[in-house]
C-alpha cells in the first residue's frame, strides 16, 4: 500500500511538473513581448515628446490664456500636454505588447487547453476595470478640488464636507462600474452601491440643509417682507466690489 | 459689436468720403482713433469734443455702429469692424487685430484704441496721447485718478509685476485705452493673431509687449476715473482671468525678464486732477468679516497652498490666520514672494490652473484686508503701493532663482 501511495504521489507530481513546464515558455513569451513593446513604447514616447517640444506644442495649446482650464489636458493637473501624449503613447505600446504576449502565451500553451480562450477576454475586462478606476479617481480628485475651492470662495462653512462627499460619490460610482464590468458580485454590488450612494447623498443633503437653515429662513423672511423686490440671494455680486463695501478691485 | 449689412453698405461710402477728404487736403490721415460702440448722442458729443482738439485732416474716426449720421461730422468716419466678444471692459486680441487692419488700410501712423469708457476720457487727454505718439513714443497709456481703495488688483499684482519684471513704471498696465505707434500696433497685431483663432477675447499686455520689444512707453494723466468692469461679471471669474492672464504673459516672456535689468525709473505717481479721497468710515466693519473669510480659506485650502508655497510662507500665513483683525497684516516682502510662487506654480502646472487661480483668490482678498487696515487715506495708500512695488523689485532674484531651479531646496 505504501508503494501505491508513493506511486500516486510521484505520478501527480509528474503531471504538475509537466503542466508547469508547458506553462513556462508561454509565460516567458508573454514577458518578452511586454518588455520589448514597453521599450519600443518608451523610445517612441521620447521621440514624440522631443518633436512636440520642438514645435512648442504646449505653448500653442494653452495660447497663453487663463481659459486653458477648460481644455481637456488641464484635467491632469501636473503634467504638460506633451508629456501626457508621450505617456499615453507609451502605455498604448505596452498594452499592444500585453495583447501580443497573451496571444503568444495561448499559442505556446497546450493545444487542447481552453485556458487562453477564457483568459484573454477576462484580461481585457480587467484592463477596462482598471481604466474605469483610474478615470474615476482623476475625475473624483478634480471635482473634489473644484467644489472645495468654489465653496470656500463662496464662504460656505461646510465646504470641506461638500468636497469630501462629492469625491466619495464619484469614487463609489467608479468602483461599482468597475465591479460591474468585471461581473463580480452581481446584484449584491448593485444593491450595495445604491444603498451607499443614497446614503452619501442623504448625508450631503442633511449637511447642506441643516447648515443653511438659518440662511434659508432669513431669505424667506426677507422675501415675505419685500414681495416685489429682488432678494439679496438672487442679486449677483458686482464684479468690482465686495458685498457691503466700496472697495474697487479693478 | 459686429457691423450690420446696412452699415457695411454705408461703410464703403464713409471710407470713400474719408479718402476724398484726405485727398482734398493733400495727404492721408495720420491718426486713427478707434472708439467703441456708443449711443448716437454720445458719439456726436465725443466727435465734437475731438474736433476741437484735432485738425480734421489728420484724424480718422472708426466706430462699430455707424448709421447714416443726422449730424454733419467734422471728422472723417469709417467702420471699426471689431467684434467685442466679452464685455468691452478691456481691450482684447480682436480689438488690436481690427485696429491694425484699419491702420494698414488707411496708412495711419498713429493709432488710438479706446475702451468702453471713451466718453469719460477728456479730449485733452486723447490729444496728449496722440502728441506723445507723434513725438516718437510707441505706447501711450492713460493714468486714471483713484482713491485709496480703488484699483486694488492693479496695486496688488499688475503694477508691481510690470514694474519689477519689465522695468516699466506704468501705473495702469491693464489695457483699457492705448495710443500706439504703427510698429507697436503691428507688434500687438502679430501677438493677437496667435490668439485670434482660439481665444479672440484674450487679454494682451501692451506694456509688457512694448518693454520686451524695447519700445518707449509713456503714461498720460487722464484725470478720469478707472473704467469699471461690467456689473454682471462674477468677481472670482474676473480675477482668475486677469491674474491668470498676467501669469501666462510672465511665462511667455521668461527669457526677457530673467536678464538682469536696472530698476524702473522712479517716476512719481501721477495724481489726477480729481483724485478722490476715500471714505474709510466702513473699513473697520469690513475687516473682521474679511479676516474670518481668510481663516476659513486657510482651514480649507492650506493643503493646496502647500503645493505652491514654501514652508516659510505657509508659516507666515498660519500666523496671519491666528492674528486678530487689529494686527492683520501681510508684509510687502511676503506678498511679493506669494505672488511669485503662484506665478511659478502656474508655469510648472503644480495644480490645475483654474484651481490655482481659485486658491489664489483668498490670498489676494487677505492682502486687500491688510491694505484696508494699513492704508485709509490717499497718502498712506500711495506709500503702501510704492512699498509693495519696491518689495517686488527686491524679491525678483527670488523668482529668477526659483524659476531656473524649481527643484532646489527652498525653505
Amino acid at each position: 500500500m505504501g508503494q501505491q501511495v508513493e506511486f500516486a504521489l510521484r505520478q501527480s507530481m509528474h503531471r504538475v511538473l509537466v503542466v508547469l513546464v508547458s506553462f513556462l515558455p508561454g509565460l516567458l513569451a508573454f514577458l518578452v513581448a511586454v518588455i520589448l513593446f514597453a521599450i519600443i513604447g518608451a523610445i517612441f514616447a521620447i521621440i514624440v515628446r522631443r518633436i512636440l517640444l520642438w514645435i512648442r506644442f504646449d505653448e500653442r495649446l494653452s495660447a497663453g490664456t487663463p481659459n486653458a482650464s477648460v481644455s481637456l489636458f488641464e484635467w491632469s493637473s501636473t503634467q504638460p500636454p506633451s508629456r501626457l501624449i508621450a505617456g499615453l503613447l507609451f502605455w498604448l505600446c505596452t498594452l499592444v505588447g500585453v495583447a501580443i504576449g497573451i496571444s503568444a502565451f495561448g499559442a505556446s500553451y497546450a493545444v487542447d487547453s481552453r485556458m487562453p480562450i477564457f483568459l484573454l477576454p477576462y484580461l481585457t475586462h480587467v484592463i477596462g476595470a482598471v481604466l474605469i478606476l483610474f478615470v474615476g479617481t482623476v475625475v473624483a480628485r478634480f471635482l473634489a478640488r473644484s467644489v472645495l475651492i468654489s465653496a470656500t470662495n463662496a464662504q460656505l462653512q461646510y465646504a470641506r464636507i461638500l468636497s469630501v462627499g462629492v469625491k466619495w460619490l464619484v469614487l463609489v460610482l467608479a468602483a461599482a462600474m468597475a465591479l460591474d464590468h468585471l461581473r463580480v458580485g452581481g446584484s449584491i454590488v448593485s444593491l450595495a452601491f445604491g444603498i451607499l450612494f443614497g446614503g452619501i447623498v442623504l448625508t450631503l443633503s442633511l449637511a447642506v440643509g441643516l447648515g443653511s437653515r438659518d440662511l434659508v429662513s432669513r431669505s424667506i423672511e426677507r422675501t415675505m417682507e419685500r414681495p416685489s423686490g429682488p432678494t439679496e440671494m438672487t442679486n449677483p455680486r458686482p464684479a468690482d466690489t465686495t458685498p457691503r463695501s466700496r472697495l474697487r478691485h479693478f | 459689436m459686429a457691423s450690420s449689412p446696412s452699415v457695411a453698405g454705408l461703410s464703403s461710402d464713409h471710407e470713400s468720403s474719408a479718402t476724398e477728404a484726405a485727398a482734398l487736403h493733400g495727404h492721408m490721415p495720420r491718426l486713427l482713433v478707434c472708439v467703441p460702440s456708443m449711443p448716437d448722442e454720445a458719439l456726436q458729443t465725443f466727435l465734437e469734443d475731438l474736433a476741437t482738439v484735432f485738425r480734421k485732416d489728420e484724424v480718422l474716426i472708426a466706430s462699430p455702429d455707424l448709421e447714416e449720421p443726422e449730424f454733419a461730422p467734422s471728422l472723417p468716419l469709417t467702420v471699426f469692424d471689431a467684434t467685442r466678444i466679452r464685455s468691452d471692459w478691456v481691450l482684447t486680441a480682436s480689438d488690436f487685430l481690427a485696429a491694425n487692419e484699419l491702420a494698414q488700410k488707411h496708412d495711419a501712423a498713429q493709432i488710438l484704441l479706446l475702451g468702453s469708457d471713451a466718453c469719460s476720457l477728456p479730449a485733452v487727454c486723447i490729444r496728449q496721447m496722440a502728441d506723445q505718439i507723434a513725438t516718437g513714443i510707441d505706447l501711450a497709456v492713460p493714468t486714471y485718478s483713484m482713491g485709496a481703495h480703488d484699483g486694488l488688483v492693479t496695486s496688488a499684482l499688475l503694477y508691481p509685476l510690470t514694474r519689477a519684471l519689465f522695468a516699466v513704471n506704468v501705473r495702469f498696465p491693464l489695457p483699457m485705452d492705448a495710443g500706439m505707434s504703427r510698429r507697436m500696433s503691428d507688434r500687438m497685431a502679430s501677438v493677437a493673431r496667435r490668439h485670434a483663432g482660439s481665444q479672440p477675447d484674450a487679454l494682451l499686455w501692451t506694456v509688457a509687449e512694448a518693454a520686451t520689444a524695447g519700445f518707449r512707453v509713456k503714461q498720460v494723466d487722464a484725470g478720469a476715473t478707472i473704467p469699471a468692469p461690467p456689473s454682471s461679471s462674477d468677481f472670482n471669474a474676473l480675477f482668475a482671468s486677469v491674474a491668470g492672464g498676467i501669469f501666462a504673459d510672465i511665462e511667455a516672456k521668461a527669457p526677457f525678464w530673467q536678464k538682469a535689468r536696472g530698476l524702473a525709473d522712479a517716476v512719481p505717481e501721477l495724481r489726477g486732477a480729481s483724485s478722490r479721497t476715500s471714505d474709510s468710515n466702513d473699513v473697520p466693519e469690513e475687516l473682521p468679516g474679511m479676516v474670518d473669510a481668510f481663516r476659513l480659506a486657510y482651514k480649507n485650502l492650506q493643503e493646496l497652498w502647500s503645493l505652491a508655497l514654501p514652508p516659510q510662507s505657509l508659516l507666515a500665513l498660519k500666523k496671519l490666520a491666528l492674528s486678530e483683525p487689529s494686527a492683520f497684516a501681510i508684509g510687502p516682502a511676503l506678498w511679493a514672494r506669494i505672488v511669485y510662487d503662484f506665478a511659478l506654480a502656474y508655469h510648472l502646472r503644480t495644480l490645475n490652473r483654474g484651481h490655482l487661480m481659485g486658491a489664489f483668490t483668498p490670498l489676494y482678498l487677505a492682502w486687500v484686508a491688510s491694505t484696508l487696515r494699513i492704508a485709509n487715506d490717499d497718502a498712506s495708500a500711495m506709500a503702501h503701493r510704492e512699498e509693495t512695488a519696491a518689495a517686488f523689485e527686491r524679491e525678483k532674484s527670488y523668482l529668477v532663482a526659483r524659476w531656473r531651479w524649481p527643484d532646489r531646496f527652498n525653505p
